[in-house]
């Protein structure tokens, strides 16, 4: 497939088949994401991998601890949170990246950025091997409880968490603006 | 050729050439790289292109075209690291395609980019803010990059 079918054709998944996701598979994608995007020094984000069933149940558990602390939730909304653990437990894997903070603006969007670039290799060396993901950052899992949970540290930011899988059929793509609409050439006098 | 057997190094300003095709190619490229994944279909980017001439003194990068990348603010935390994250997303697309046409993108940042000031003179309305500056040039001579072992990935599990 060529680079430019690949970034055009890849899509988030969020609904996966039962093929197990190996772990080292992931790894070895996450090396080459790494290779190709070259940093200076030591690399200043982390992974917490989640692929067993004991980690899985723990994770999903975590998911919905903000939302039970709620007793109007506990009350109303317990069907809708079975479902949520019941899809929760049946994902292959996940992936959470974390990522250090900077005092210093520029070295903080630095770190932040090659690590969101970093994600986006691994999306796209996935994509290449038939193995589909989801970025998921919806405010049930940025809260300080969930954080807190996963191992957040002061001084690290959550950058996101990634649910890996394989799957059946491809979602359909959104259609997207050309980039002449967003290019304006130089204003500067 | 796979993304899997493709190899990226740094580059070094002095090989980096303009041709007059630049512009042409870069916006050819940055339709794949729109292609990026991000938050709702939001498209938050947008391009904003500097060659030489008109080039101001706070770009001290050397390079013979800049590509501004800037965003939409937005005053909900969660929205703007997500528009944030789709925007890195998009430079990577673009850094990775230009790399296969033998042109170099380096990301830049600057301390005024955090500055409403110098973003004004360069365009920018008070509604966006800077993500990076992408110094382009395209180079003839790959420099060899010193070897070096792949660092472990920091690797832990739940």
């Amino acid at each position: 497939m060529s680079l430019e079918s690949l970034i055009r054709e890849r899509r988030t998944v969020r609904k996966f088949n039962n093929l197990p996701v190996s772990e080292a598979l992931v790894k070895s994608l996450l090396q080459k994401s790494e290779q190709l995007c070259p940093h200076d020094g030591e690399s200043q984000w982390r992974y917490v991998y989640v692929g067993t069933d004991e980690a899985r149940e723990r994770l999903s558990g975590y998911i919905s601890e903000k939302v039970l602390e709620s007793r109007i939730a506990r009350l109303t909304l317990s069907k809708v949170i079975e479902s949520y653990q019941r899809r929760f437990l049946k994902i292959p894997a996940y992936l959470i990246a974390i990522a250090d903070t900077d005092h210093d603006p520029i070295k903080n969007e630095e770190i932040y950025g090659t690590i969101c670039r970093i994600l986006q290799n691994f999306q796209l060396l996935s994509w290449e091997q038939q193995l589909g993901m989801a970025w998921i950052t919806e405010p049930i899992i940025q809260n300080e409880l969930f954080y807190k949970r996963i191992g957040l540290k002061e001084g690290e930011r959550f950058v996101g968490m990634l649910e890996i899988g394989y799957f059946d059929k491809s979602p359909k793509a959104r259609a997207r603006t050309t980039a002449d609409r967003y290019w304006t050439d130089s204003v500067y006098q | 050729m796979n993304l899997m057997d493709m190899s990226i190094t740094s580059l070094q300003e002095q090989y980096m050439e303009m041709r007059d095709d630049l512009k042409e190619l870069v916006l050819e490229l940055l339709n794949h790289a729109v292609w990026a994944p991000n938050h709702r279909n939001r498209e938050p980017w947008r391009f904003i292109y500097i060659t030489g001439g008109e080039k101001p003194d706070f770009l001290n990068q050397k390079a013979p075209a800049h590509l501004v990348i800037t965003m939409r603010n937005d005053s909900n935390t969660l929205k703007q690291n997500e528009d944030l994250a789709a925007v890195f997303c998009l430079i990577q697309n673009l850094t990775l395609l230009a790399w296969d046409k033998q042109l170099g993108v380096r990301v830049s940042f600057y301390e005024w980019m955090f500055d409403r000031n110098y973003c004004r003179k360069l365009g920018v309305p008070d509604k966006e803010r800077i993500v990076a500056v992408l110094d382009l040039g395209f180079y003839s001579v790959i420099p060899e990059a010193p070897f070096k072992p792949s660092a472990a990935l920091k690797w832990s599990f739940l």
